[in-house]
């Protein structure tokens, strides 16, 4: 396979939803065939490069000295190009429903074609620059879809979204530019990059800088305490909150963590430093502190996105193991909960669009009138609080035994702060699973069945039986992560 | 016949899953009965016939990381899926009356009879994770039962029940994780898993396991302080659901925790350890407090909940002093308590169905009007005092000599006090029903006696008879529970 | 070839004279003779600079017959070559992009002393680049500070009348502290010509002697240039300046009238002082210090205005502090991060004031953000300028100023002093941030869809449209291809002493 062939993926989603803001398509089904198509077409060629592994990069252009954009497959790349690819397609025609009765579809499916893209782009980045500027470039884009309803919540959301965005990056450009100047290159290489003859004795700073990068990262990761920007984008349409905030955007800054941990800076610097400590400290309060808070939150969508804020304090608590173990829990994690949330997401989704209840309150004895939708939100949480035979359980169980396995006190530490996470799960979700099924004394029968169609209930239906199945038989998948967790792959 | 162990555990699961679907089960309630009758019964054969099958051992599919699901017939096995399916049949024959009292019958015994299988399950665990496994699923099903009602309050108690087993199984997990790394083996054997040359190694680390899964695990059988949770769970479920809460459920916490100290670490290592004080200090707190809150508490299904928090304590106490005696008394108790607190559970069910009396002090006179019912209740407080020669002496004479040999230092002395106390508690709590029950104080009103359903009145009768011959002739139980002490210590 | 050595000289004379020959043309006239000189100015520094990268040495050209240390000379090498260059390309983009709007702002009567104006300005930058002579400088520096006043104030509105005295006082005051300066210099090293003067003062070092007037000296004539470029806190005449100028004169005021004065502050450290004298004296610390509160103070600003123009205005102010934070952080990778800053910045602010005006023009010429809300519609390129601008201000990666952040924060990693190197890297990424929230949210309100789109007749401004798909099209050049650029300033650099 040619290595230019790793352009294909990035460009034909940005170049397609491109096209279709100069040639606006008023058809609603014309647009929906057309963009599901590009979509469709993009993860069958994604997959098929996964799979197919392509040899070396690809060098597009020279940017200045040092700074090339680049791209490549490696193992990390595989991990969530394959979440992107998978789950792209479902959220579209989930969104295709909710957006229904939307305005300004066209604008909308323009921005969600090319944010695809543009997160396969950072999927692939094989350095630094690739990376940073990808990651810009999806603030940007996904900024317009969190603006889209225009009103005044949306807005403010939009801004603070921005402002924590763009800071992020602006501190883990910092960084970048160490990296840059400390290293031997800014490619991803496993292991990290570090030219020790030139750091010197400058070890506390770049320890320093590396701290600053990893929270610089972790705004878009949520990571406490700048995870503001996460509930109130929750006022975001559903497709929007569900794919962008549940997987590709949290996701995206997940991946730039485990990149510049393993890869840039690497554990062996790392390992048993105090930077190393802080890191694990605030991937625990933040796990704590998003659990408990989303005990108290009433509105549904926020619940789940506090929920998104402890799961991805999962993987960076995983990644701040700094082990080959730590790296199989956080891209296990990143997998079994990219799938998760976006399921309960799709759930929540549905709730709002046929009821319009946005509040937990409002949910009582929805069970009756949706059983679909909230049986398949039984399944999410169940697996979301770590009950064995579910996806969860698999991806808990490897960073627990990861953390156990280092014999870090801090990681004890983080071992029992996601017990008590898990713990608490069973409060904020489960209680809605309750409620929506037995608290139905004014229910009057018969029931009128508000489950919404085929184009919402089939994502939701294949990716609960992908709990199931990776909760099941999760051998291959596990082989796969500790292999690419190696850096044998 | 060796790779069929999982009929018995599946056999009911799809019982319950067949009911739930079939059309005809909703409106005919004759043709219900007799489906759900001939799938106890049929478990029950099935579960005794397995029994022959000591030592066939199953494993599954792996669930994480090379750690198969696996199942295992032994004596422990042998002991407590022959109870389930006995009391299981009880119980369902006394809820197919009851229950037209309560509604929502269909979906009572669907999950009853899913919970039988998930149950059995546990018993035939044969290593760690399994054993979680199903711990989990047990705590998902069972809460049905909690719910039934479907009022505010059976939700609230259903909540409370959920997050005391989640806290309690989310520590237990992280005792699983600890050992899963560190032990040469989780699965189980007699004696444990350790050498002594292993045992020293990590031994604060190991010890910390065995306390935290220890406390964990014993929390479903409400030992404190994860106790909480079960006097205001039991009431809320219909009678014949208490009854097996309190009869069976409890003593999966007990049969977890024999799994884990003595199949897993071995009483040789525990012994001495101050894992095994605090483990027999929170028996022994348990024990005095359950039977003080018994004593006080008006409500009678609520009263008998106290109670089974402070007799499942005494099992606890037994195993925990790591001597024969103790644990023979322990395991005997096991049997003995199931079967008086069934009675009592049901024939407060009777009362309730009958009279819709729920406190004690409403209950003069009711000897006269249901002589036969009072009559078994009477017979079972008596084994639950600890009266000879019925059923409950043998264990508590058992128990108190194998507390006294245990030698830790102050519960030497202070263990047979607080037994002793707590006998006493025991009759004064229990024994107002029968006096007043028969002896009313309010005079002669005529108290016509109320005729009771067969369905109802057969298991009370089954019940008093068997604590009856359990007393006298306990010979053969004896015998096997020493066998299983003597293996295991 | 060696004829291209005429081509400075001639470029300015050509200028100043057909400045004076406008100032008897009607409008018309004058506005054909001014793009010719600025086109054949461009021309010229093209061919220029052509021949210094091929020669690859910087030549002295000496004025009349009168050699050094008497005479005047003129040198250029590779770094004035790329800056004179850029400057004419500019100058004419700016000019084209605005004329529409000047034949809406300027009286009829007075368009040809506009163009006078701009024929003196572009002479007065062609002659600060090349000047090798400190009086020189010195004079071109007066005429520029007249010409720029006259740009303002060309205008004719009272306000644009009020910000000019503002200026003229704000900038004689720096000149006077240049002439200053400049006579202290005379007095210690008995020269004007630049050259002679760096050999005296590398004397004056080493024996050690004079060094406080020398320190004066320098301190002097940094403020000088500092008040004139608008450093904080000497900035407050920018933001009505350019506000209540025409479009044209925003842009040129903002990209090439600071620029050309630090030009001249940069070639003096290197050409006059000597660098390495520079680089240990204490005004760089002040300069740095200045530089990163102008990069903070002006975005804070910039946050708070309602009105595009003045928005943009503030935003310079920052721009212009992380020119001097580069220059001031006393490293020549610090100077080469601030001259590619000088050059990023004039591309995309001048872009960014041709299309205010574009966007304006389409909101009943007003500058407000009431009025501009989803102007960016009515006017789709004006509005895609605005924002590829603001990609360059808050430094997305592919624009140049992604580039110039780049090279300021390698600066930074490589700067031997450690409370820079902190200072400058946070300093950088809360300019970020701030410069990100204002920008995008001036983006959001002329991006938001309204509903009733008026008919705005507008005319079809093709010039503009040309100007700023050119402007556009740099801009992305820059931002990608920007090695080249960078490898000829540094060799520039090298030379430049």
């Amino acid at each position: 396979m040619k290595t230019w062939m790793l352009l294909i993926p990035v460009l034909l989603p940005v170049i397609g939803g491109g096209g279709m803001y100069f040639f606006p398509i008023k058809e609603d089904r014309f647009r929906q065939c057309y963009v599901f198509g590009i979509t469709l077409l993009n993860s069958l060629i994604v997959f098929w490069m996964l799979i197919r592994g392509v040899d070396g990069s690809f060098s597009v252009f020279h940017m200045a000295h040092g700074l090339e954009l680049k791209f490549h497959i490696d193992g990390l790349s595989r991990v969530f190009g394959g979440i992107l690819a998978f789950l792209w397609p479902f959220a579209t025609l989930y969104a295709f429903e909710y957006m229904r009765h939307e305005e300004r579809n066209n604008l909308f499916f323009c921005f969600y074609t090319m944010t695809y893209g543009i997160c396969v782009g950072i999927a692939f980045s094989a350095n630094l620059i690739t990376l940073y500027m990808f990651y810009e470039l999806m603030t940007l884009s996904t900024l317009t879809l969190v603006i889209h309803k225009l009103d005044q919540p949306s807005i403010l959301a939009t801004m603070k979204y921005m402002v924590y965005s763009i800071a992020g990056a602006a501190f883990a450009f910092i960084g970048f530019m160490f990296i840059l100047h400390y290293g031997t290159t800014t490619d991803f290489v496993y292991g990290g990059v570090l030219d020790m003859s030139k750091v010197g004795g400058r070890e506390n700073l770049l320890l320093f800088i590396f701290v600053l990068t990893v929270l610089g990262f972790g705004v878009k990761a949520a990571i406490f305490p700048f995870h503001g920007w996460l509930p109130t984008a929750s006022v975001a349409p559903t497709p929007v909150t569900a794919l962008l905030h549940a997987v590709a955007v949290v996701k995206a800054g997940a991946f730039a963590i485990l990149r510049v941990t393993y890869f840039s800076f690497g554990t062996d610097f790392l390992y048993g430093t105090w930077a190393q400590q802080i890191m694990m400290g605030f991937a625990i309060v933040t796990i704590l502190f998003a659990s408990s808070r989303a005990v108290k939150e009433i509105h549904f969508k926020r619940r789940l996105a506090y929920s998104t804020i402890s799961n991805l304090s999962y993987i960076i608590f995983s990644a701040s193991l700094m082990t080959p173990f730590g790296l199989k829990g956080s891209l296990a994690h990143m997998v079994t909960h990219a799938i998760m949330k976006i399921t309960l997401f799709f759930c929540a989704g549905a709730v709002m669009h046929q009821t319009g209840k946005e509040y937990i309150y409002e949910l009582k004895g929805i069970g009756r009138s949706m059983p679909f939708v909230m049986g398949c939100f039984t399944i999410g949480s169940a697996a979301v609080m770590g009950v064995p035979m579910l996806c969860g359980f698999v991806s808990k169980w490897a960073i627990v035994t990861a953390a156990v396995r280092t014999q870090i006190p801090l990681a004890f530490v983080g071992m029992a702060a996601i017990l008590f996470s898990a713990f608490l799960t069973a409060v904020y979700l489960f209680s809605i699973v309750v409620k929506a099924f037995f608290r139905t004394e004014n229910i009057v029968e018969p029931v009128k069945k508000e489950d919404p169609n085929w184009y919402m209930k089939l994502p939701i239906a294949v990716l609960s039986g992908m709990m199931v199945l990776i909760g099941v038989w999760s051998g291959p998948l596990m082989q796969l992560l500790e292999m690419i967790a190696y850096g044998r792959l | 016949m060796e790779k069929m162990i999982w009929i018995p555990i599946l056999f009911p699961v799809l019982g319950g899953l067949i009911l739930s679907r079939l059309r005809g089960m909703e409106q005919n309630r004759t043709a219900r009965q007799i489906y759900i009758m001939t799938v106890l019964t049929a478990e029950l054969a099935l579960v005794f016939l397995f029994m022959q099958q000591k030592g066939s051992a199953l494993r599954v599919f792996p669930l994480v990381d090379q750690i198969p699901v696996y199942f295992r017939i032994d004596e422990i096995s042998m002991l407590f899926s022959g109870l389930i399916a006995v009391i299981w049949w009880l119980s369902g024959l006394f809820a197919l009356e009851y229950m037209k009292h309560e509604g929502h019958e269909r979906s009572y015994f669907v999950f009853y009879l899913i919970a039988e299988g998930v149950l059995t399950g546990i018993s035939y665990a044969g290593n760690l994770v399994t054993l979680y496994l199903c711990f989990e699923c047990m705590t998902l099903l069972t809460m049905p039962f909690v719910l039934h009602a479907r009022t505010r309050k059976s939700v609230r108690a259903a909540r409370k029940y959920m997050f005391y087993s989640i806290f309690g199984a989310s520590m237990s997990l992280g005792g699983i994780v600890i050992l899963a790394i560190y032990a040469p083996s989780i699965a189980f054997q007699p004696g444990g898993v350790f050498t002594a040359e292993v045992f020293g190694q990590h031994q604060t680390l190991y010890l910390c396991a065995a306390g935290l899964m220890i406390v964990g695990f014993c929390g479903k059988a409400g030992l404190f302080p994860l106790h909480g949770w079960l006097p205001t769970a039991h009431p809320q479920a219909p009678a014949p659901a208490s009854a097996v809460m309190s009869g069976i459920i409890t003593k999966m916490g007990v049969l977890t925790s024999i799994r884990v100290a003595f199949y897993i670490f071995g009483a040789d290592y525990l012994r001495g350890t101050w894992v095994q004080t605090l483990w027999m200090t929170l028996a022994v707190l348990t024990i005095f407090m359950g039977s003080m809150m018994a004593y006080k508490e008006p409500s009678m299904k609520r009263r008998f909940a106290y109670s089974t928090v402070s007799q499942v304590s005494y099992i606890l106490l037994g195993l925990a002093s790591m001597t024969a005696e103790g644990m023979t008394g322990g395991l005997l108790h096991v049997v003995f308590h199931a079967v008086s607190k069934t009675t009592l559970f049901l024939m407060s069910g009777a009362v309730i169905y009958y009279t819709g009396k729920k406190k004690v002090r409403e209950l003069d006179g009711i000897g006269r009007q249901m002589s036969a019912v009072i009559l078994c209740y009477t017979i079972a407080s008596a084994a639950l005092v600890g009266i000879p020669p019925l059923s409950g002496f043998v264990s508590k004479e058992f128990l108190a000599h194998g507390v006294m040999e245990a030698g830790i230092p102050i519960l030497n002395l202070l263990a047979p006090v607080v037994l002793l106390i707590s006998a006493v508690l025991t009759a004064g709590y229990l024994f107002p029903i029968t006096i007043h029950g028969y002896f009313p104080e309010k005079g002669e009103e005529s108290y016509e006696t109320i005729s009771i359903d067969g369905k109802m009145l057969i298991p009370l009768l089954i019940l008093g008879v068997l604590s009856v011959i359990l007393g006298i002739c306990p010979g053969r139980l004896i015998t096997f529970a020493e066998q299983i002490s003597e293996l295991l210590l | 070839m060696d004829v291209i050595r005429n081509f400075p000289f001639i470029g300015i004379f050509f200028c100043m004279s057909s400045g004076v020959v406008n100032s008897v043309l009607p409008g018309k006239w004058a506005k054909k003779v001014s793009i010719t000189a600025v086109t054949l100015n461009l021309v010229l520094s093209a061919a220029v600079l052509y021949y210094v990268i091929v020669t690859d040495q910087s030549y002295v050209y000496v004025m009349g017959h009168h050699p050094a240390p008497w005479g005047n000379e003129i040198r250029f090498g590779i770094l004035e070559g790329i800056f004179a260059t850029f400057f004419c390309m500019i100058m004419l983009l700016s000019v084209l992009g605005g004329i529409r709007r000047l034949e809406e702002d300027i009286s009829e009567k007075r368009s040809n002393l506009f163009y006078v104006m701009v024929n003196l300005v572009m002479a007065a930058i062609l002659a600060l680049v090349y000047t090798n002579d400190l009086f020189t400088g010195y004079v071109f520096v007066e005429i520029m500070t007249i010409g720029a006043c006259g740009l303002i104030v060309v205008r004719g509105e009272s306000r644009s009348l009020v910000a000019s005295v503002k200026y003229m006082i704000m900038s004689l005051i720096g000149s006077g502290l240049i002439l200053i300066s400049l006579s202290l210099i005379y007095d210690l090293t008995g020269h004007l010509l630049m050259s002679n003067i760096q050999e005296a003062i590398a004397q004056l070092v080493e024996s050690g002697s004079y060094m406080e007037p020398l320190a004066t000296a320098i301190a002097l004539l940094s403020v000088g240039i500092a008040i004139k470029s608008a450093l904080f806190p000497f900035h407050s005449w920018l933001p009505d300046t350019y506000t209540y100028a025409t479009s044209t004169s925003s842009a040129i005021l903002s990209s090439l009238i600071s620029k050309a004065y630090i030009f001249l502050l940069i070639k003096v450290y290197y050409r006059v002082i000597g660098i390495q004298v520079i680089f240990q004296n204490k005004i760089l610390h002040l300069l740095f210090a200045f530089g990163i509160a102008g990069m903070i103070m002006g975005s804070i600003s910039a946050i708070r205005q309602n009105d595009l123009k003045r928005m943009i205005a503030y935003s310079s102010v920052a721009q212009i502090g992380y020119i001097y934070m580069g220059i001031g952080m006393g490293t020549t990778i610090g100077m080469l991060a601030a001259v590619f800053h000088m050059m990023s910045h004039s591309a995309s602010k001048s872009m960014m004031f041709i299309s205010a005006s574009g966007l304006s023009s389409v909101s009943g010429r007003s500058c407000r953000f009431t009025r501009l809300r989803g102007a960016a519609h009515r006017n789709k390129l004006a509005g895609f300028a605005f924002l590829i601008g603001s990609f360059a201000m808050i430094g997305i990666p592919t624009t140049a100023g992604f580039i110039s952040k780049v090279y300021f924060a390698q600066a930074a990693v490589q700067s031997p002093s450690n409370v820079k190197m902190i200072i400058t890297i946070i300093a950088l990424g809360i300019s970020t941030i701030l410069n990100a929230v204002y920008f995008m949210r001036a983006i959001i309100v002329i991006y938001s869809p309204v509903q009733e789109q008026g008919n705005h007749a507008k005319r079809k401004d093709t010039l503009m449209t040309a100007v700023l798909i050119c402007f556009i099209v740099f801009n992305f050049a820059l931002g990608l291809y920007s090695d080249i650029v960078v490898d000829y300033m540094r060799a520039g650099l090298a030379m430049f002493s």
